[in-house]
């Protein structure tokens, strides 16, 4: 996946720029996310349900995936069935 | 190759526009230490020493401007290394090692300008483009509440949470006008221009208490609520999302209570998209539409001034905020510094069109030159507080009521 692609969940209402990946399938709600939204919304699984939040950067263990949501929703974000974590990221000045 | 040019520089642009606002605040705010303030001052003591550098950001260099495939000019600014992971996304090439400026330039000739824009704001970057117009109004009014009596001789109490210029400028004008003013940061991040520029720090944030606060803290973010909840004014810079992070709600607060105005000082605005996007000096100097007409009457594109769009609205932000207290009414107020350029360039334009179209043609011809030598940084006149010194006085007495 290319970085800079942006990704929609069939599951819910998260939106997310790709900014690192690899071969794996990356997933929000426990559906597969891609560039357009399916016409009927996948369910919600219930392990992937934690929902995501707006300019935060979430990463897999092996820091080969980083997702930085641009529209947050109820699922939350997972690449081949293992969850993702938010990055530990710093509050940014809106404006110096 | 710049060649040196005689003295003088040429006078920063806008810098008349700049002491109008001063003058006019000093006015109706019967000032006398605002009154001996003056526009060129404010905007150009930071950079006295500096050279005007076309389309590199004077100073530190940080922004940079760079032609795009379509023609247009793209503006840039990397000052934190958590961006430049950014710029595989920003160019949707994973292999770009994007360190240096070359590479970086290469790859923006690649991309229409309107496209790294949206990209670059969906990613949190400081962006611009020499051809936009301005997202938001320069000044909204957010929200009002409701009104406060206050008794003759109250001496006002300013928290000031905003970081690096334009909201510091604003909370310095204030302390300027006799507001008591105390400045909050967060242990885990300072201003980061107490490291960068330590001589612009202690100029816009002499005589301010200082406080440093725990955001992951319950405790600290309660007492530093009650903090708020007993001021006259805040001003803030952050994105929605960060001041919701921090445990704080502005609407709330405003709305109950009394007479509180809140100044959000932000890049593009601080309502609808606009206030997730990241706005800096120089880029919001550039959406400002300062480059572009610079371009326009000298030939030449490139940086006008020091972070211009910085000080026009620190002194804007305070002259709201002042008019605003005096009304009594509590109010939020959001300030997009790219929306503060293009009106100060408009209303300069219309006040007097020959004057800046011959300061901007001066400065887009003077690549190489000094900033105005005859620019002086003021010299302090109160003590600048050690980081944290006032913490206990301010949040130790309030988290005990």
């Amino acid at each position: 996946m290319k970085p800079g692609t942006r990704l929609k969940s069939a599951a819910c209402d998260t939106e997310v720029m790709v900014i690192r990946s690899a071969d794996g399938q990356i997933e929000c709600g426990g559906s597969p996310m891609g560039e357009t939204k399916p016409a009927e919304p996948a369910p919600l699984a219930a392990d992937f349900s934690a929902g995501t939040l707006m300019g935060k950067r979430y990463v897999d263990s092996d820091g080969k995936y980083e997702l930085l949501c641009v529209k947050p929703g109820k699922g939350s974000l997972g690449v081949d069935g293992a969850a993702l974590v938010v990055k530990d990221a710093k509050p940014l000045p809106a404006s110096d | 190759m710049p060649t040196e040019r005689a003295f003088p520089g040429p006078a920063i642009p806008l810098a008349r526009w700049a002491d109008r606002q001063i003058k006019a605040m000093a006015a109706t705010h019967v000032s006398a230490a605002i009154s001996v303030l003056d526009g060129a001052t404010l905007m150009g003591e930071r950079s006295a020493g500096y050279r005007i550098n076309g389309r590199i950001s004077a100073g530190l260099g940080g922004s940079h401007l760079m032609p795009t495939r379509d023609g247009g000019w793209f503006a840039l600014t990397l000052i934190r290394d958590v961006d430049r992971e950014l710029l595989p996304a920003l160019f949707g090439n994973a292999d770009i090692e994007a360190l240096d400026w070359d590479t970086i330039a290469a790859a923006v000739l690649q991309h229409d300008c309107a496209d790294l824009v949206a990209t670059g704001r969906a990613l949190g970057l400081p962006v611009a483009s020499a051809d936009e117009k301005p997202a938001s109004p320069p000044v909204e009014m957010m929200l009002r509440g409701e009104w406060r009596e206050r008794p003759a001789g109250h001496r006002p109490l300013v928290i000031d949470m905003s970081a690096i210029w334009a909201g510091p400028l604003a909370g310095h004008l204030l302390w300027q006008a006799g507001m008591t003013v105390v400045k909050v940061e967060s242990r885990s991040r300072p201003d980061l221009i107490r490291r960068d520029d330590p001589a612009t720090f202690e100029r816009i944030n002499q005589g301010k208490a200082s406080l440093l606060v725990d955001f992951a803290s319950d405790t600290e973010k309660a007492a530093l609520i009650a903090l708020i909840r007993r001021a006259d004014v805040v001003i803030e810079s952050s994105r929605p999302r960060a001041l919701r992070h921090l445990g704080i709600d502005a609407e709330l607060l405003v709305r109950e209570v009394p007479g509180l105005v809140w100044l959000s000082v932000t890049g593009h605005g601080a309502s609808g998209d606009a206030a997730n996007w990241v706005g800096i000096g120089n880029d919001c100097g550039v959406a400002g539409g300062l480059s572009r007409a610079m371009a326009d009457v000298s030939g030449e594109i490139g940086y006008v001034g020091d972070a211009i769009a910085d000080p026009l609205t620190g002194i804007i932000a305070a002259r709201e905020g002042l008019d605003a207290y005096r009304s009594g009414l509590a109010q939020r107020i959001g300030l997009s510094m790219s929306a503060v350029t293009a009106m100060a360039l408009a209303e300069e334009r219309a006040h007097d069109r020959a004057a800046i179209d011959a300061e901007l043609r001066a400065w887009g011809t003077a690549t190489g030159c000094p900033f105005p030598p005859q620019v002086r940084p003021r010299v302090l006149q109160a003590q600048v507080r050690p980081v944290g010194a006032d913490t206990t006085r301010y949040l130790g007495e309030f988290a005990r009521c």
